[in-house]
């Protein structure tokens, strides 16, 4: 999959209102970032320590993805939103994460988070 | 307990406001981790080490350790040849910065000294190289493609896009971070700081000012509260 083409699941999540200032300014939190995003760090920095493992992006096919698609596909999504999404769309197109395996992992995550 | 009592304090006032919704990106962050974990890309407990690493680290351990060196020239020569060694003593260990080591943070540290005539400034032209260990993690801004390619470029305009006019006698050197290398900038002392204690001076060195995008001045403090946003819900 070229790393440029869009994903249609992530396109749904990035069109979401659910970006944090929009959720910031709904429940009237004074937090500039969202509360995922140091595990959004921890994430990003678990995988560079395991670039050298086969099947997973190395720091800068993550890092120049990230530039790529942070002005492309989620260019209308605020930081680290824009960060996290270009995260999913390179562990998808780079063949890391599977499209359908994660949609159904969305769904379980969700139902577990909400019981 | 009951709430329909009368008593002298309001509860909507007692507990911060909190997001009570379940946001599409919050599950899209686990659903990554929790894939890549089963990938055996890393372990759940590698994953909170580093997650632990980034919540902890602030600006506190560079601020400290330029105000030591202002205050101890013995120090600050420690700093300025062994840098690695100078951080040991403000409680950082770049061997080891999360207690299991980190990708890209090695030990090729060099803290960069202002002087009269040059002030220097920070960036990764290439990603986002910062020095994490000292610093915590770096701003939006500096990992943007816009401050990384103009700053290389036009210093001086960048420099004063952040609100920093350096006079004309001042050169500018950009030091280029990459995957090896760590830079830090040790700002010069301002005046007005005589008689300073180590604390109320680590308070005026900023995280930008160790960036070198801003100047250590006093009464400019990391606890100034600045309005980044319009109230969400004015009272």
């Amino acid at each position: 999959m070229n790393p440029d083409d869009p994903i249609g699941m992530l396109a749904e999540i990035a069109a979401s209102d659910q970006t944090w200032p929009a959720m910031a300014a709904k429940y009237g939190v004074d937090n500039d970032l969202p509360p995922w995003k140091t595990s959004l760090d921890g994430l990003t920095d678990a995988l560079d320590h395991a670039a050298c493992t086969e099947g997973t992006l190395t720091f800068k096919e993550r890092r120049d993805d990230e530039d790529a698609l942070a002005a492309t596909h989620y260019r209308n999504l605020p930081y680290p939103e824009n960060q996290l999404m270009a995260l999913a769309h390179s562990l998808i197109s780079r063949g890391v994460v599977d499209e359908d395996q994660l949609r159904e992992r969305l769904a379980v995550i969700r139902a577990r988070l909400e019981s | 307990m009951s709430h329909d009592h009368d008593h002298g304090h309001d509860h909507d006032r007692t507990v911060k406001p909190m997001v009570d919704e379940i946001t599409d990106f919050e599950v899209l962050e686990i659903a990554l981790r929790e894939l890549c974990i089963e990938k055996g890309l890393f372990t759940a407990e590698q994953h909170r080490h580093f997650t632990e690493f980034a919540e902890n680290i602030g600006p506190t351990p560079a601020a400290q350790l330029v105000a030591k060196a202002w205050l101890d020239p013995e120090f600050k020569a420690l700093a300025l040849t062994d840098p690695i060694t100078a951080c040991k003593e403000v409680g950082v260990d770049w061997l080891a910065p999360t207690g299991f080591g980190t990708p890209s943070d090695f030990v090729a540290l060099k803290i960069l000294e202002d002087t009269a005539t040059v002030h220097h400034v920070i960036v990764c032209a290439l990603c986002s190289c910062y020095p994490r260990p000292l610093l915590g993690n770096s701003p939006e801004w500096y990992r943007t493609p816009n401050y990384r390619r103009r700053i290389v470029r036009w210093p001086r305009q960048v420099l004063s896009e952040f609100g920093l006019q350096l006079p004309a006698g001042v050169e500018v050197r950009v030091e280029d971070s990459n995957q090896k290398h760590r830079f830090m900038v040790m700002p010069m002392r301002p005046d007005g700081t005589d008689g300073w204690s180590e604390e109320q001076l680590a308070e005026i060195l900023t995280r930008d000012c160790l960036i070198g995008v801003a100047l250590p001045t006093p009464g400019v403090t990391t606890n100034v509260i600045t309005a980044t946003r319009p109230a969400a819900n004015p009272i």
